[in-house]
């Protein structure tokens, strides 16, 4: 049975009919058509789907659409600065070489991001413990590591905003 | 302008559109009227097939081996002697030889809506007794995967030299060592998209693969129809390790069915098909002996070894792509006189087998190193010891060893020495005389491995298999507007050679890397490649990019010279410019004329212009030999078996390093997947061959808690037969860690006895296990 969902995604309102099983990730995806955010597992435990929702990082694979009500959403689409530049966190990750392939990265930044809002001070073994929800194939993740770090010691990430 | 050329730690040119979930991989595609499909694979392991029946309202939307009468079967042949040759049908045809095998392909709107179609599919099955032990599995009274066959060996390799002289050695150690089974996990899994394009009359393929060229040629042969009407394109990948070097069953049947309901349709593999229908890798047995003198001289290497190569010969790296080479390179970086190795490919109820990051290397390094330490014990002295007496020396370099590998240089008795002063043995030493405060046992490990590379077509065209690499190529232009595209048939998914191979261009040519553009990934526009393997890329494509602009330099200084009135034999190329006593002009003034203003160009210029597909081999294309050393220290919990790593130095070579950041990357993961091979990662099957593992819950991989923070150090000698002088070192750092944790954790256990750990990975069962079955040797 299709029913209506209705949230804002990266400050716009959208809505649409969907069926009732239709998972949150499946609606950014392929209703949305914003594909940054990724699944890598369907079962909650790779964390390539992580986005916010209401401010807290969530994995968008394991809730429904219709659960996301009324929510207010952020993908990877919506964390660059807005005159265009990278986020505090993306651009770390750049400068530190957070990434190889690409793919768990959308997910990464998200819960970074995320694990910075909560613990501003925090440690390299805090940043390891935090993230323990994101797995990464590529990167062994020390630059990961190194990234987050290094964003939480900026500035400029206290004002990004997101 | 800031050195961007090679060696220069520059930042990647990829990495803004992936951290702005711009990346387009395989499931991002978005095509008018694209179908998915979901299969119904087996749920047996080995089985005739007696029916299978779909619901009336389905008809239409299913798709069985009886509507795919004209596929032929994946064949992946080896030139091997006595190498039997598997078909796999693209789906089960009379019988299903694995848990996973495809048997319907479903075809709905949604991927959702396809599975509740593969749902209703009704299969039934005679559930035939099933090899899911490949020792089992090698023996005659077993049951046979393809009758036709007799026995279940693909293949069967005996290597000896001068056994028999080391058979009286006065220390002889036997041991019989295994490896799980693994799957290469990268985050993203396979995936298809196929299309027809009516305009240009070619099937159009999107999949996600490491080898675009090789996928084209498997389709070709299984579809009939020629290579020009197919077009493979691999967009952004998601990891490869291995996993993606494939031609796959599923690439044929989604080709099929485009074709047949002409529209577009789309498989993306989830994480249940990865770990349970996909290939695996890496599930050895040895039974291996040392013999070494009284003082630690090696004296020969004795081993039989078997491994477990799933049920089909996959595309195109063959069944025997693992069991072939261990006999080839389990002498490892060491020099002795006497070597036996038998070898068997043996066909079980599992999934086939394909290439994972090292290949057979892990596997045969663990089996060495821990009988090294063995031999190390016997005789009484340190494992490093044991090792600095054996490994080949510098001077001895170019080397052939004692399977005619030929070692190209290094010094690898350096590398070890540097690891073991890095973890400060005596200090070591002092800490376990102690003992910990908490009562855990400590332990140092090590493994030194050398890894063969970018291996071309003297190595292959001798195995024989569907794929044989020649001349690498690569195709440089410079547009009009003095930039720079490259194109190459290799592929990258997290290598990052849209900035590497943009340095080797920027070294030659000088443009500045922001103004070159490297495509790649797409049959149409790239010049034939085996793809990504074997760590062959800078290598290859970067000697193939060299060649390229070293012609492209030549001709623009041809041109220059015109330009600047002055004899070509004066000038060079240098930071974009034609450069000369007198004068320069740059390359975009270059291109301009070539382009833009052909009439001022010299009667004789060459009408190729600036535009140029050149091929490269290193000098010997018998591979380049980087390696390293691994020096790991653990905790090991005697109470609990829970290991922790303390310290980890890795010490490697790889001679010229194009961009050191990237390389340090590779290292760092290849680090992580050698601990999950280690410590954690397993598939493991029931007796009826029934995968166990399904979700991450059950298959665990590293996180950011298990892997720990190496300590890197890096030696530079470099090959004297590639461009720059560069060596293949992608693979590496994921061969040594399980040999190097593993002997750390025995190292941790001898105040314990005998307790001594021969199966990766050491899980706290095992090391539980292998203690209680030391204390029961004690008390008897």
């Amino acid at each position: 049975m299709a029913v209506k969902v209705s949230m804002t995604v990266n400050g716009k309102s959208v809505s649409h009919e969907v069926e009732e099983r239709t998972l949150l990730v499946s609606y950014i995806r392929e209703t949305l058509r914003m594909t940054g955010t990724h699944v890598g597992c369907d079962t909650a435990q790779c964390g390539a789907c992580t986005i916010h929702m209401n401010g807290r990082a969530v994995k968008s694979c394991n809730i429904l659409a219709m659960q996301a009500e009324g929510a207010s959403i952020t993908t990877i689409e919506g964390v660059a600065n807005a005159d265009g530049t990278l986020h505090p966190m993306q651009a770390a990750f750049k400068e530190h070489h957070g990434l190889q392939c690409g793919f768990c990265t959308p997910g990464m930044v998200m819960s970074a991001i995320d694990l910075v809002k909560n613990f501003p001070d925090t440690t390299e073994q805090q940043i390891r413990e935090q993230l323990d929800g994101n797995l990464c194939r590529c990167t062994g993740y020390h630059n990961i590591v190194k990234a987050i770090k290094a964003a939480a010691a900026d500035p400029a990430s206290a004002k990004a905003g997101v | 302008m800031t050195k961007q050329g090679v060696g220069s730690r520059v930042l990647r040119k990829e990495d803004d559109r992936l951290l702005r979930g711009r990346g387009q991989f395989i499931a991002d595609l978005r095509m008018a009227g694209l179908q998915d499909v979901a299969f119904v694979r087996s749920p047996l392991a080995h089985a005739r097939i007696r029916g299978i029946s779909v619901p009336p309202e389905y008809q239409g939307a299913v798709f069985t081996a009886a509507d795919l009468t004209d596929i032929k079967p994946i064949r992946a042949v080896s030139g091997l002697p006595g190498f039997k040759v598997s078909e796999q049908p693209s789906l089960a045809c009379g019988k299903v030889r694995h848990v996973g095998e495809m048997v319907a392909m479903c075809v709905a709107a949604t991927r959702a809506e396809a599975e509740d179609i593969a749902a209703s599919v009704q299969l039934d099955l005679e559930e035939l007794p099933a090899v899911h032990d490949m020792l089992a599995g090698r023996k005659s009274d077993t049951a046979l995967l393809h009758e036709a066959w007799g026995d279940n060996i693909f293949l069967e390799t005996n290597v000896e030299v001068n056994i028999a002289a080391a058979l009286d050695a006065p220390i002889k150690v036997t041991r019989e060592i295994s490896t799980a089974r693994q799957c290469q996990v990268p985050m993203e899994g396979r995936g298809v998209v196929a299309h027809w394009d009516n305009r240009l009359d070619q099937l159009v393929v999107h999949s996600s693969t490491q080898m675009p060229h090789i996928v084209r040629s498997g389709l070709s042969e299984c579809l009939g129809i020629e290579h020009g009407r197919i077009r493979v394109i691999s967009p952004d990948v998601g990891g490869g390790f291995g996993h993606k070097g494939i031609l796959l069953p599923e690439e044929v049947v989604l080709c099929w069915l485009t074709m047949r309901l002409g529209h577009p349709v789309r498989w993306l593999e989830d994480r249940r098909e990865h770990l349970t229908a996909s290939a695996n890798c890496r599930e050895h047995h040895y039974r291996i002996t040392g013999y070494a003198s009284r003082d630690g001289k090696l004296l020969g290497i004795d081993c039989e070894a078997t491994v477990d190569s799933g049920a089909y010969s996959s595309y195109p790296f063959s069944a025997c792509l693992e069991a072939a080479q261990v006999a080839s390179i389990l002498p490892g970086p060491y020099d002795f006189p006497s070597y036996r190795c038998r070898t068997w490919s043996v066909a079980t109820n599992k999934c086939p087998i394909l290439p994972y990051r090292g290949v057979a290397r892990t596997g045969v390094c663990f089996a060495l190193e821990l009988v090294l330490d063995a031999i190390a014990r016997e005789a009484g002295i340190e494992p490093h010891e044991l090792r600095l007496k054996n490994l080949v020396r510098p001077e001895q370099m170019p080397f052939d060893n004692i399977t005619k590998k030929h070692f190209d240089s290094g010094d690898y008795p350096q590398a070890l020495s540097r690891a073991i002063a890095a973890i400060d043995l005596p200090a070591l030493r002092e800490r376990q005389r102690r003992g910990e405060a908490d009562g855990r046992l400590v332990g140092l490990g090590m493994a030194i491995y050398c890894e063969q590379a970018a291996h071309g077509t003297s190595v292959y065209a001798g195995w024989g298999i569907p794929m044989v690499p020649g001349f690498e190529q690569a195709t440089a232009r410079v547009t009009p507007d003095g930039g720079l595209e490259l194109r190459v048939g290799v592929h990258s998914h997290g290598q990052g050679h849209e900035t590497t191979l943009a340095q080797v261009a920027n070294e030659i040519l000088g443009i500045d890397i922001s103004r070159i553009k490297v495509l790649h990934g797409d049959t149409a526009f790239t010049p034939y490649s085996t793809g990504t393997w074997g760590s062959r890329c800078t290598v290859m494509a970067g000697g193939a990019v060299s060649r390229a602009c070293e012609e492209i330099a030549r001709r623009a200084i041809a041109i220059g010279a015109f330009m600047l009135k002055a004899d070509a034999g004066t000038l060079s190329v240098r930071d974009g410019c034609v450069c000369g006593p007198a004068g320069s002009v740059t390359l975009q003034e270059i291109a301009y004329v070539w382009y833009r203003r052909p009439q001022d160009l010299p009667a004789d210029v060459n009408p190729g212009g600036l535009e140029i597909t050149a091929g490269y081999k290193p000098q010997r294309d018998s591979g380049t030999f980087s390696y390293g050393a691994h020096a790991a220290v653990v905790a090991v919990d005697a109470e609990t078996g829970a290991v922790e790593i303390l310290d980890y130095v890795i010490v490697e070579d790889g001679g010229k390093l194009v961009n050191p950041m990237v390389v340090d990357g590779q290292l760092y993961g290849g680090l992580a997947q050698g601990v999950g091979t280690a410590l954690y990662e397993e598939m493991p099957f029931d007796g009826s061959g029934q995968p166990l593992a399904s979700t991450f819950a059950d298959y665990l991989l590293p996180g950011p808690t298990e892997v720990p923070e190496p300590r890197m150090f890096h030696m530079e000698t470099l090959s004297p037969y590639t461009q720059f002088g560069v060596k293949g070192i992608g693979e590496g750092a994921a061969i040594a860690p399980p040999a190097a944790i593993t002997n750390a954790i025995n190292d941790a256990l001898r105040p314990l006895g005998a307790a001594e750990l021969l199966h990766s990975p050491v899980t706290p069962r095992r090391v539980l296990q292998a203690i209680a079955v030391a204390r029961m040797g004690k008390a008897a």
